[in-house]
């Protein structure tokens, strides 16, 4: 009986020592002897000149051994790369001028913390306030103050795109439905925050990091870049419990330089932890976009070309991946439907907000906001049932792989059956009955629908859509989305697997041991995996990390080829010793035996045992030891051509979302009545850990639907920097949800699998958002900005009730 | 943020005004306030302790009288900065006699603050804003009306 093999829900192998607090975080850490602490000094202004900086007092407090500016950060760095013209220079401390509340101006190392903070207050900066820009809008403007006067305004990059004959689309059209959206900067508060050690070896000039970084993907060459250091000598180990990323914890790389230059300027090993009221303020974010939206619609339904501006807020410095934010959707920008003709404008924009980057859905809460909601909109100028319309423009299963307008090949699906699947569970026609009745009675129901397609493992070579055809001509083609794992046995018959992928909290650990459990023939809960990152010693390639839900589709393969390696010298040892031909063999609880005559057969152990104690037993050439590693990238992951037609991931899902809400028009509240999911994912890896990824990536969709934003005054200060302020949805905010799978195995990947940890944090925004707008539809409300907090939902029902009465006075 | 307030003492204009314009008695009246060391004609640097929501913290502050028209009133110019972010107030005082011996105090105020007090405090600095001025006035009225029964 095969037990815990792939697809089946075996228990995370990681919670026994998660619940049993033998979790190894950053904080536990104490990897060498003397270890100092620092503390940040961070600028109360949003955007200042830094006239002086007074450390002197500091310095001599007891206990301080050194304070570190940005004068040293401008000697011992250089600015970290990144992939847009604009000439933005951003370092790990502010230099000259600071441009956000929040940002890093000096850091202080003494014997402990308590030191070190108290040694903050003795910094004397003299700042001269300058006016702050945090609007989108406004930081286009001519006049608007400028951040980076080397960039002349704030735009930090600018393209345009046409796919199709989207004129011809929309002279055509029937009618032409166009709206105005703006999705806000929200995050995603891990539990643990950042932290960082870095210890610098003068002698031989070598830096090694640990820190909860979930990378290291791109982002340890834009290090070595800044640092001017070899990338061998920029060690980077990365714990195996990770407290929660989300993608937020690669913005924690400006600090692991950052740590690294006050290592070696002070010359002790330095231990750096973040508190919540510095991650909240200046940690990392989603951006912030205003996306002005056109649907060319004929009068059935069909929308035939889709005209989108998306202007991103990347916060006072672009830094990368950003504006990887604009481009991480742009091969899905159509969504599941079958909409050719295609314009965009895509523009990064520097306010005095804190920095932007990786977070979980990445692009894709800001695409889909404005897409599902024109899609509701159609079918309320059309009068049509917005069901109806979704229907009419899905592409039809028969028509998959599908090539999208700007170059995206979906693998697999059948979106009309799933989202069937979904009107049906949610009892669509019945809740219609539902909400007539109780609007009779005064009350406000809505139903809202969703249908999205969730990319998982990232094409590198989507970033570099950032640039023109001719600018990418000059450099090396990006593309793939290349993982490594290493399978190796040790003379006992241990299984150990290596793998690259920066876990943070998704179970990678068990799954690579179902994955290779499957493959040996062996119980998986005998195969021991090492989810450690270290840059020295780790398999790893340039897109290796913890983003784009990359296990599922990449990391998993990688997996899964290194243990075939594996299986086939097992194989093949098994052959010369049974002399057997090789394909009549098979392998299983923990032994090799002849398919049609079992009983001839050799334990792996002693096939181990020959390629360790006996290589000369072995078949001749073959190399003594077992150890294997094996890279996987995906051939579709091809760099973008010179129209900008870009398949920007490996694998594309689809989730097809109905919620039902009530809204109290007394309090504003929004109450979700019923959540349901249908996802197809292809093969599940473990349907447990599937689920479990399923209601994280919703709940984080739901604070950003109900509850959660980072906000800023219009002078540009900070005004959520606690949880009092910052509110994000816990246990008792969560709806009743049922997710169901419908499966279309990926035909791309070797398990058939695709990522899904993304998508409701895509759909859950605009379908908590359609169904409020349905709901209040009756008092002509429109839906176009979130969260949707019981003071906005309030404000827009009293708007609504005075221009009522405004009119019947008028009448 | 901003608010405005009055309140009535007892003594000649002329008394408050002297009092209104005393370093000692401002350190007194002001919570939290340290030290008050007079840096040049009408200009003040001062020590201020306050907490402010979860935010407690010492602000290196100066404290500028301009628009001094005595004995009428003056506008008090504030700017502190330190661990917990800055903050940036001012407050007008217009003195008037209502009758003999008993003044009529007048004022109006503004305040931004900064950084990590606007982060975590927004929320509570208006209750915290009335509370420091009320109890401001407080003080002074105590200070004035006491010495005069002293007197």
């Amino acid at each position: 009986m095969k037990q815990n093999r792939i697809g089946q829900p075996m228990s995370r192998v990681e919670d026994a020592r998660l619940t049993s607090g033998q979790g190894t975080y950053i904080d536990d850490l104490n990897p060498l002897p003397n270890i100092h602490h620092a503390a940040i000094l961070r600028s109360p202004y949003p955007h200042a000149r830094i006239k002086s900086i007074r450390t002197e007092k500091a310095q001599q407090m007891p206990g301080v051994k050194g304070v570190v500016t940005g004068q040293d950060i401008v000697e011992m760095t250089k600015p970290f790369p990144v992939g847009v013209t604009a000439p933005v220079k951003y370092y790990s401390l502010a230099v000259d001028k600071v441009r956000f509340v929040g940002e890093p101006v000096a850091v202080v190392v003494a014997k402990n913390r308590y030191l070190a903070e108290d040694a903050l207050d003795a910094i004397e900066v003299e700042y001269e306030p300058l006016p702050a820009v945090v609007d989108i809008e406004k930081a286009m403007e001519p006049e608007a103050p400028i951040l980076h006067e080397e960039v002349e305004s704030n735009i930090a990059n600018h393209r345009t795109f046409h796919y199709g004959d989207v004129n011809k689309a929309f002279m055509e059209a029937d009618f032409v439905i166009k709206h105005k959206f703006f999705f806000p900067k929200y995050s995603a508060t891990p539990v643990e925050t950042y932290g960082v050690i870095a210890h610098y070896e003068a002698c031989g000039n070598n830096l090694t990091i640990w820190s909860n970084f979930h990378g290291p993907f791109t982002l340890q060459s834009v290090m070595a870049a800044a640092l001017q250091i070899p990338s061998n000598h920029l060690r980077i180990i990365i714990p195996k419990d990770v407290g929660g990323s989300y993608g937020i914890k690669s913005g924690v790389f400006p600090y692991m330089v950052l740590m690294g230059v006050v290592s070696k300027k002070i010359g002790l090993p330095v231990k750096w932890i973040e508190d919540r009221q510095e991650h909240l303020m200046a940690s990392s974010s989603g951006t912030d976009r205003v996306t002005w939206i056109e649907a060319a619609v004929q009068k059935d339904g069909t929308v035939t070309g889709l005209k989108m501006k998306m202007v991103d807020n990347v916060g006072a410095y672009i830094r990368a991946p950003e504006p990887a934010c604009l481009y991480r959707t742009h091969s899905n920008t159509t969504g599941p439907y079958r909409i050719q003709n295609l314009a965009m404008e895509t523009v990064a924009v520097m306010t005095n907000k804190s920095p932007t980057g990786l977070i979980r859905g990445y692009g894709g809460p800001q695409l889909y906001f404005p897409l599902e909601r024109i899609m509701h909109m159609i079918a309320d100028k059309l009068d049509m049932d917005p069901a109806e319309v979704i229907r009419r423009n899905l592409i039809r299963a028969e028509e998959f792989p599908y090539k999208t307008a700007s170059g995206g090949i979906y693998d697999s699906g059948d979106y009309l059956t799933a989202f069937e699947k979904a009107l049906e569970m949610v009892d669509y026609q019945g809740f219609r009955e539902r909400q007539e009745k109780a609007h009779q009675e005064g009350k406000y129901l809505g139903i809202g629908l969703a249908c999205i397609v969730e990319p998982s493992g990232s094409n590198m070579g989507y970033i570099t859509v950032a640039l023109t055809p001719e600018e990418r001509a000059k450099s090396l083609p990006k593309s793939g989305c290349a993982e490594g794992a290493t399978v190796s046995i040790d003379p006992m018959g241990g299984i150990s697997v290596r793998i690259s992928t920066v876990p943070t909290g998704q179970g990678h650990e068990t799954v690579a041991a179902q994955i290779v459990g499957e493959v040996l023939g062996v119980d998986p809960r005998s195969v021991k995996v090492i989810a450690e990152m270290d840059t020295l010693t780790s398999p790893w390639s340039v897109a290796s990390g913890s983003y784009s839900s990359r296990f599922a589709p990449i990391g998993s393969s990688a997996v899964y080829h290194a243990a075939l390696k594996v299986r086939q010298k097992l194989l093949e040892i098994a052959a010369d010793q049974l002399k057997e031909s090789i394909d009549n063999l098979d392998i299983e609880s923990g032994k090799v035996f002849v398919r049609n005559n079992p009983e001839k057969q050799v334990s792996l152990k002693r096939l181990i045992g020959s390629a360790h104690w006996n290589p000369q037993g072995l078949p001749d050439g073959m190399e003594p030891g077992i150890h294997e590693t094996a890279f996987y990238t995906i051939p579709t992951a091809l760099p973008p051509d010179e129209n900008d037609l870009v398949n920007g991931s490996a694998t594309y899902g689809f989730v097809a979302d109905a919620v039902t809400v009530e809204v109290d028009p007394d309090t504003g509240e929004v109450k979700i009545l019923d959540y349901i999911t249908v996802h197809d994912a292809g093969k599940l890896l473990n349907p447990l850990i599937v689920d479990g990824q399923i209601m994280g990536g919703l709940v984080h969709g739901l604070g950003g639907a109900l509850y959660e934003e980072l906000a800023y005054d219009s002078n540009g200060q900070f005004l959520t920097g606690s949880f009092m302020d910052y509110l994000c949805p816990t246990a008792t905010e969560i709806p009743p949800v049922t997710i169901k799978h419908f499966s279309t195995p990926s035909p791309l990947t070797p398990l058939g699998a695709k990522g899904l940890g993304e998508g409701n944090t895509m759909s859950a925004p605009v379908v908590i958002a359609n169904a409020v707008a349905d709901a209040l539809s009756p008092l002509g409300i429109t839906i176009d900005s979130l969260p949707l907090s019981p003071n906005r939902i309030w404000s827009l029902i009293q708007e609504a009730h005075n221009q009522k009465q405004l009119k019947e006075e008028l009448v | 943020m901003n608010g405005n307030g009055s309140i009535e003492l007892n003594a000649s204009i002329e008394h408050v005004w002297k009092k209104l314009m005393d370093p000692e008695v401002l350190a007194e009246c002001i919570m939290g306030c340290k030290q008050l060391v007079l840096i040049e004609e009408g200009k003040y640097r001062a020590e201020l302790a306050v907490g402010i929501a979860a935010v407690k913290g010492k602000y290196d502050a100066t404290i500028e009288l301009v628009d001094v028209q005595a004995p009428k009133g003056y506008k008090l110019v504030v700017h502190g900065e330190g661990a917990p972010g800055f903050v940036d107030a001012e407050g007008v005082i217009h003195l008037t006699p209502v009758a003999e011996g008993k003044t009529n105090l007048t004022y109006s105020y503004t305040a931004e603050v900064g950084g990590k007090v606007a982060a975590i405090g927004q929320r509570m600095l208006g209750g915290v804003a009335k509370l420091l001025i009320s109890d401001f006035f407080k003080k002074v009225k105590k200070e004035i009306e006491n010495e005069q029964k002293t007197a």
